[in-house]
Order: structure tokens, then C-alpha cells, then sequence
């Protein structure tokens, strides 16, 4: 059985499987704890139980965890297990512009799909009772039949309209659940979601101009965070740069030209890695992250960054925002980790907390 | 939000900040002489990111709640004299190499982490580096507390300091953290928190720690479990001090790699005892130092370098040819202490047969061709009545210290030997590593104080022989230095379990 697990002071709650370690939870769930020796010895993952029971493990060292530690209720997240539901606090910052929408479980209903692009189908799910309060850029969990396991899709749709959330789809060759929901699915069917999800948000209260970086179907959360920042009133500068391989894999272009031709305070650069010569292209080529070194001459700094798409996509992303001097503290990111990648979630390096 | 609870890092922003401010009576350049003339360029010290959050009131309460319980089981240990449970007399070999050559390490750290806590211009940096100079010196002294337990029993554990300053082997670590000392703070923390408590240092520890618990030595055991949970604050400062170095200026960045490629080689060089230890002086074996190697240098430091890699920093220069080394190195080592022994402060045999089967498992063909060979010789010489011993001081690297024992990386059967010409004197080196480091500051390494050297110019009380240098360093035949098997340890052993050699007669703990 599982066990709910509320993490302070980011009030994030997550599940926590049976005999699961709180720390591989957290990982893998996109919540960085600290830790270091990730076996009991170093007491870099210390944490105060808030409320509820936990059970240290043997890993957990008389050293590294004192008794007068334990009886003040703290764990060491990589040692320790639940035994009923917990809200633990933890040494990382608090986040003061999330929204922390509560997560619930619904039912929604197919109102409409359009086909995007010739590989991107765009869903359209009508949500009852009030819609779906989130925060732009996050994402819910979708149940489709005969796989196990839900998959999680980026909500493409402003917050502004709750009833009605938009879902954007790629069909991955081989899916069966990409395969379900661009192939099988159709108008009224209802689909069983949880959600909201993530902490992939803008941060708002910071001064500074903003860039998406945004590759394939990882356009959606950037969709909405912009939607989203114009309909109140954004002033600071937003930069779009989102990369297709071709001008028929490219979509939303009408969309964000309006917004362009209206607000002098965004740029939407769209960026073709293999223009075909039909498409007689005359825009930005090649990939995201060397548009965006030549839009901004190799330097980032004083900017917050926004990347959403492919795993080699945001690593190269990554890579040339640290050249041109911006750093984990300003780079954003929503990864979405196949259960390959999870398995190996730790074997990198403490150095990055989030990227 | 007037009333919202405060973060953890605002409240240790709270405890800490304030106590920091700009001089006015004198200059800041004058109040902090030390962090610019490198080169490091800090833009902005409040990016800085406090690596752990602990204040002085929790520290003290933990790290006394940390003595009473590891002061405890060192008093129950030689109540019940744990000495005796240890594996074997030849295990304390390992402890005295400890003694000998780490432990005064432990409190070099605490002078230099004391310096670089006055240097830095930020407070967040000089509070983190103060708390791990009260770590270094509770280090120090505990080692000394847990081993002086054994120092009734055995020899070679009385004079560590006196050793430090005297024994050629122990001028390995000693030069090695002298030079950290006498450098900038920023290359002192990245050489010792980064290069040396980060990246390389669960080939320190766990070859020690995990070696004491496979050998019985409680004690040891617990004064590491004891000192890891403060290695954990030591490992966080060293990544943060990279990060934040590098993330402050784009000119840093070519600093750092230099300060990384030099302390990993010199790093690596001083491991090379480590994993003589690892292969040799442990009855029960841990793991072998190539499968170390493999685990956490060719495993999680690639890992860590291929995240540093985004900032521009590479895989540190010739960590190829350490790779490649792994398989020769610590018989090349054990070769050089078995000949050597009679002044050394510790005692070295001949690999038991079980021990030649474990080193034929682990390094294959390597052993077989290249190692074997020389001991079943030296077993040969020993039935015979003449157990070989060199009579003469080592060729020592100008760099690193250790004597050139080291062979090309693909002809093992060649001495590698590197030579350098400046200002009319001729240096000589082990390796390409340890040549770039001289020729990169030769003002610093000219100076080296190199054993050999210093005794021929009579300055080791005017020795002349490996005896007479052997009498300065008090460690006479039998008793602390020569063969094993004829020592006072040895003697003592049998007489304390009747008689019996009680030594393992297989790898496995």
C-alpha cells in the first residue's frame, strides 16, 4: 500500500510506495532533498518528521542520526520508510510563487481533438464541477485503458479556462499509450485524470525577462505560461524560441504571431531543424539551443529561463545557458522521465540540485 | 504573508549575515590580503549558498552527543581488550599507516581551514570553513584517542609526529598538504574540499573504515562512522565552493581547471599508499584497489564530470594514465615497503599464498606476469636465510615524493622517469603529471624538501646508512621497522593466543 507524503515547506504532496525510501520518492517525484551518501552514513538528507510515523532503517548510522535527533523526530530521508501518511520538513526553499493547487482525481469528457500537426493531436477535455484550477505549466496524470500506469501530458490551455483543458499529444511510435489516445480516442469519451501536477511555473515575482526555451510536443506548458502571463498583464520581456523539424511539425504559429503583432513585449522565434524545400523556410534553422545563442549572442545573463521538451534537447539547452553565464538558479525545467530514466535516477552527480 | 513561517535559509541568513560588515578604518583589500591575488574574480559573495545550516549552538550539541557515544565504545573496546579480536597483528600495519601518514593530515586541515575562515571576504564562506576546522581538530584528536589503545600493545604508534617530519614515505602526505597550505585559499579549498574530500575521497575512507570493520577493529570502525557524518558538511562545501567559483566569472574557469588537473594527480599520487593498503596490509580484504578505482573514480567521478562539463571544466589531465595504472601500482608500492622495511615505523611480509590467489583473481595476468614472479624470487631468498633488503635511499619524485617506483603505462617493465631543466638544476619526476606541476610553479617546487637528498647532505642527524638514518627516525629493527615475521608485533601476537598464528587463511570477512 501506499502512503501520502507532504514535503515542507513546499507543501508538494507525493505517494510513497511501501518499504520505498523517502529520498527515492522525493527524486522521483522531481522534488530535490540534499543528500550526499544516499546510504545512511553522511546525515546530509536530515529531515523533521512534522507529523505521522516513519521508521528508520539499519542503513541509518547512530552517527549520522543521533538518539537525541530521533527523539526530537528527525530521519535521514535515504533511510527511512512510512508507516502511516507524513509531512516531513525539509532544508529547501520555499517557493513564493506556487500556487499549490490541491491535487484531486476526476473523470473528464472529449469535447474535442484536432489534428495539429501531422504527429501532435491536440485533446480537448471538458472538466465538471468548476473545471480544473491549475497553475500554468503543469500537467496531470492520464489513465488510458489496457496500460498500466499513468502517463502525464503538459496542460497546453490558459488557467483562465478551467472547464476546459487542452492536452497535446505526439504519437511515439510503439506507444500503446500515445497509439490509445491519437488513434482510438473520440469525442465523449470520459478519461480518468489526476492532477494538477509539477513545478514547472513562472516565476513571477522575479524582475527579470523571460525566455522559453521549447522543443516538439514540450510546447504546451510554455503555451499556457504565456497565455497565461499576457492575459494579466505581463510587461517584462518574453521570448519564445521553439524548435520543429519541419514547417509541417510546427503549430500554434498563428497564435503566437498575434500575440507578437500585439504585445511589443514579446518575440516568438520559431526555429526549423530540417526545413524541407517545400517549405521554402526562410525563418531561424537548426536546433533550439543554437537559435538561441545567436538571438542572444552566447549571453543569458540576468534572464530566467523556461525549457520544456526532449531529454537531449534541454541537456543542449542547459549546456548553452551555462556557457553564456546563467545558472541553476535561473534555469527551469520539466522533465519528464521514462521509467528507464527513473531507474537511474541516482547515478548522477550531486553537483545540480534540479537540472 | 507577515505571519508565514520562515524558511530554513532565511533564519540561518538571519544567524549569520549580520555579523559581517565593510571596514571602513582599513580597506577591505587590506583586511582580506589573501583571495584576489589568484586571480578568482568574485562579482558578488551573497550569491553564495551556505552548503549545510548549522549554527554553533547545534553544532555543539551534536558533535558532544557524537564523543560521548564514540568515547564510549572506544572504553568498552579496551575494557574487554578488543585489541585481541583483530584479525590478525599484520592489520595494524594499516592503523599505523593511518597514524603515521593521515592523521597528522586531519590537523593540517584544521590550521587550513582556520586560515581560509579568516581569508575569505564572505561570511557565508568563512563560517562554513570555520566549522570544518573544529571538525579537522576533533578529527585529529580522536584518531589519536582510538588508536592509542592499541599503542600499548604494539609498536610503531608512539611518535607519529616525529615520524611525519622524518620518515621519506611519510614526505608523500606531508608535501602534499603543505603545499595546499601554502597556496590561496581558493586553491586550498578546492584542492582539500573539492579534489580531496570530494572527488577522491571515498577512496580514502572506505578502504580504512570499510578495512577496520572486515578486520575487527571496532574502534576504527566507530571512530569513522563517527568522523563520516561529518564528511557529509565537508563534501556539500566542496561542491559549493566549485560551483560558486566557477558561476562568478567565465575567468575562473581556467583557473579552476588548473587547480583541478593539479589536485587530482596529486591526490591520486598520495592514494597510491591507500591502495597498497587496500591490496596489502588488509588480512581480510575489502575490495581491490582497481575495483575502487573503477567504482568511484571511473563510476562516480565521471558521473560528476560529465555535470561539471556544462560549466567547461574537463576530465582532469592524465586520469587516463591513472586509470591504466590501477593494475600495477600498489604491488609497485608493496614491492618498494617489503625491500624498504627497515626504515619504515611499520613491518611488511611477503603476501601469504592465500593473499598471491586473491591478487591473481583481482588483477589477472598483470599479477601473474609481472608480480608474482618477484615474490615467489624473494619467498625463495627468504628460505634460504637471505631475506633481501635494498640498502640504498630511492630516487624520489621532485613533485609528489613518492619514490620512483612507477612504470611507463604500457611497458611495465620500464622505471617511467621525467626530467626538467630550470634556472641551471636538473629535476626529475615519476610522471608527465607531476612534471606539469613543477613546470606550472617551479618557484614553489624547487623548493621541495626531498628526503633522500637531505639525508646524503647530512641532514637527517648526519646518517650516512639506511641504519644509522634508520636509529634518527627511532625506529629500530624488531620493534617498529624490518620483516614481520621476526618483529616484536609478531612475537607478541603468538605469545597472547598460545602460540597459534592466527592469521586468516582466506580474503573473505
Amino acid at each position: 500500500m501506499a502512503y501520502q507524503l507532504t514535503i515542507e515547506p513546499l507543501g508538494e504532496t507525493i505517494e510513497v510506495a511501501d518499504n520505498q525510501r523517502i529520498l527515492d520518492a522525493c527524486l522521483r517525484a522531481g522534488i530535490w532533498l540534499p543528500y550526499a551518501c544516499n546510504h545512511g552514513l553522511c546525515g546530509t538528507c536530515k529531515v523533521q518528521v512534522l507529523e505521522g510515523e516513519i521508521e528508520h532503517t539499519e542503513e541509518a548510522s547512530s552517527f549520522a542520526l543521533m538518539d537525541l535527533e530521533r527523539e526530537e523526530g528527525k530521519c535521514l530521508a535515504c533511510s527511512s520508510i512510512l508507516v502511516t501518511d507524513c509531512v516531513i520538513e525539509a532544508e529547501i526553499e520555499p517557493e513564493p510563487d506556487a500556487k499549490n493547487f490541491p491535487i484531486r482525481d476526476f473523470f473528464a469528457t472529449v469535447a474535442r481533438i484536432e489534428a495539429l500537426t501531422p504527429t501532435i493531436k491536440g485533446i480537448f477535455l471538458e472538466v465538471a464541477e468548476g473545471g480544473l484550477q491549475f497553475q500554468a505549466g503543469q500537467y496531470v496524470n492520464v489513465s488510458v485503458p489496457g496500460v498500466e500506469g499513468p502517463r502525464a501530458f503538459s496542460i497546453a490551455s490558459s488557467p483562465s479556462t478551467p472547464g476546459e483543458i487542452e492536452l497535446n499529444v505526439r504519437r511515439v511510435d510503439g506507444g500503446a499509450a500515445t497509439d490509445y489516445l491519437c488513434e482510438r480516442l473520440k469525442v465523449g469519451d470520459r478519461v480518468s485524470c489526476s492532477g494538477p501536477l509539477g513545478r514547472f511555473f513562472v516565476r513571477d515575482s522575479a524582475p527579470e525577462p523571460m525566455v522559453f526555451l521549447a522543443g516538439g510536443s514540450g510546447l504546451s506548458s510554455p503555451k499556457s505560461m504565456i497565455l497565461d502571463l499576457f492575459e494579466c498583464g505581463e510587461t517584462k520581456q518574453v521570448t519564445l524560441i521553439y524548435g520543429a523539424r519541419t514547417r509541417a511539425e510546427l503549430y500554434c504559429v498563428d497564435l503566437f504571431q498575434a500575440l507578437a503583432a500585439r504585445y511589443p513585449n514579446f518575440r516568438y522565434v520559431p526555429v526549423l531543424s530540417e526545413p524541407t524545400p517545400n517549405d521554402a523556410w526562410e525563418g531561424e534553422t537548426g536546433l533550439v539551443h543554437e537559435a538561441a545563442a545567436r538571438h542572444f549572442k552566447v549571453l543569458f545573463d540576468g534572464l530566467k529561463a523556461y525549457l520544456c521538451g526532449p531529454p537531449p534537447m534541454i541537456e543542449a539547452c542547459i549546456r548553452t545557458l551555462m556557457q553564456g553565464r546563467l545558472f541553476e538558479r535561473d534555469i527551469y525545467t520539466e522533465k519528464f522521465l521514462t521509467a528507464a530514466d527513473a531507474a537511474e535516477g541516482l547515478a548522477k552527480s550531486p553537483l545540480f540540485r534540479r537540472l | 504573508m507577515a505571519d508565514r513561517k520562515l524558511g530554513l535559509k532565511e533564519k540561518y541568513q538571519l544567524m549569520t549575515r549580520g555579523l559581517d560588515w565593510e571596514t571602513t578604518y582599513q580597506p577591505m583589500d587590506k583586511v582580506f590580503p589573501f583571495d584576489k591575488y589568484e586571480g578568482i574574480k568574485i562579482k558578488d559573495w551573497s550569491k553564495w549558498e551556505d552548503p549545510f545550516r548549522l549554527t554553533m549552538d547545534a553544532y555543539w550539541k551534536y558533535q558532544s552527543e557524537k564523543e560521548r557515544k564514540l568515547y564510549a565504545i572506544l572504553d568498552s573496546f579496551s575494557q574487554n581488550n578488543g585489541q585481541l579480536n583483530i584479525s590478525d597483528a599484520r592489520y595494524m600495519t594499516a592503523i599505523k599507516l593511518w597514524a603515521q601518514g593521515i592523521t597528522p593530515l586531519e590537523y593540517y586541515a584544521h590550521r587550513g581551514f582556520c586560515h581560509v575562515g579568516r581569508h575569505f571576504r564572505g561570511a557565508g564562506a568563512r563560517v562554513a570553513c570555520q566549522m570544518q576546522a573544529l571538525d579537522e581538530l576533533r578529527h585529529a584528536q580522536t584518531q589519536m584517542h582510538a588508536f592509542s589503545h592499541y599503542n600499548k600493545y604494539f609498536s610503531g604508534l608512539h611518535q607519529a609526529i616525529h615520524m611525519r617530519d622524518r620518515a621519506w614515505y611519510l614526505s608523500i602526505p606531508k608535501s602534499f598538504f603543505e603545499d595546499a597550505l601554502t597556496s590561496g585559499p581558493f586553491e586550498f579549498v578546492t584542492s582539500i574540499s573539492f579534489a580531496f574530500e570530494y572527488v577522491l575521497t571515498n577512496l580514502l575512507f572506505m578502504p580504512f573504515v570499510s578495512g577496520a570493520a572486515y578486520n575487527g577493529d571496532m574502534a576504527t570502525t566507530t571512530f569513522g562512522f563517527s568522523a563520516q557524518s561529518d564528511e557529509s558538511r565537508h563534501m556539500t562545501l566542496g561542491l559549493e565552493v566549485v560551483k560558486f567559483v566557477l558561476e562568478q566569472h567565465e575567468d575562473n574557469v581556467p583557473i579552476m581547471q588548473r587547480y583541478i588537473d593539479k589536485w587530482f594527480w596529486r591526490g591520486y599520487r598520495l592514494l597510491a599508499l591507500v591502495g597498497t593498503m587496500m591490496d596489502y596490509m588488509l588480512p581480510k580484504k575489502v575490495m581491490s584497489w582497481a575495483e575502487a578505482w573503477g567504482i568511484y573514480w571511473e563510476e562516480n567521478g565521471f558521473a560528476l564530470f560529465n555535470d561539471l562539463s556544462r560549466y567547461g571544466i574537463r576530465l582532469p589531465k592524465y586520469h587516463e594514465i591513472a586509470t591504466k595504472e590501477k593494475l600495477h601500482i600498489t604491488h609497485q608500492a608493496w614491492n618498494v615497503f617489503y625491500t624498504a622495511c627497515p626504515a619504515t615505523g611499520f613491518h611488511a611480509w611477503l603476501p601469504q599464498p592465500y593473499e598471491m590467489d586473491w591478487l591473481s583473481e583481482k588483477y589477472g595476468e598483470t599479477f601473474d606476469r609481472f608480480y608474482r614472479p618477484r615474490y615467489e624470487l624473494f619467498g625463495e631468498m627468504e628460505k634460504a636465510g637471505k631475506r633481501f633488503y635494498t640498502n640504498r635511499l630511492p630516487f624520489v619524485c621532485q613533485t609528489c615524493q613518492v619514490p620512483d617506483f612507477f612504470t611507463e603505462v604500457d611497458n611495465p617493465m620500464k622505471q617511467a622517469v621525467r626530467h626538467h631543466e630550470w634556472r641551471g638544476m636538473k629535476f626529475n619526476f615519476c610522471s608527465d603529471g607531476c612534471k606539469d606541476i613543477f613546470v606550472n610553479e617551479p618557484e614553489k617546487f624547487c623548493q621541495s624538501y626531498i628526503p633522500p637528498q637531505q639525508i646524503y647532505q647530512g641532514n637527517a642527524g648526519g646518517a650516512r646508512t639506511l641504519q644509522e638514518y634508520a636509529a634518527w627516525l627511532h625506529c629500530p629493527m624488531g620493534s617498529d621497522a624490518g620483516d614481520y615475521y621476526s618483529s616484536d608485533d609478531y612475537k607478541n601476537w603468538l605469545k597472547w593466543h598460545g602460540g597459534r598464528d592466527t592469521s586468516p587463511t582466506t580474503a573473505a570477512a
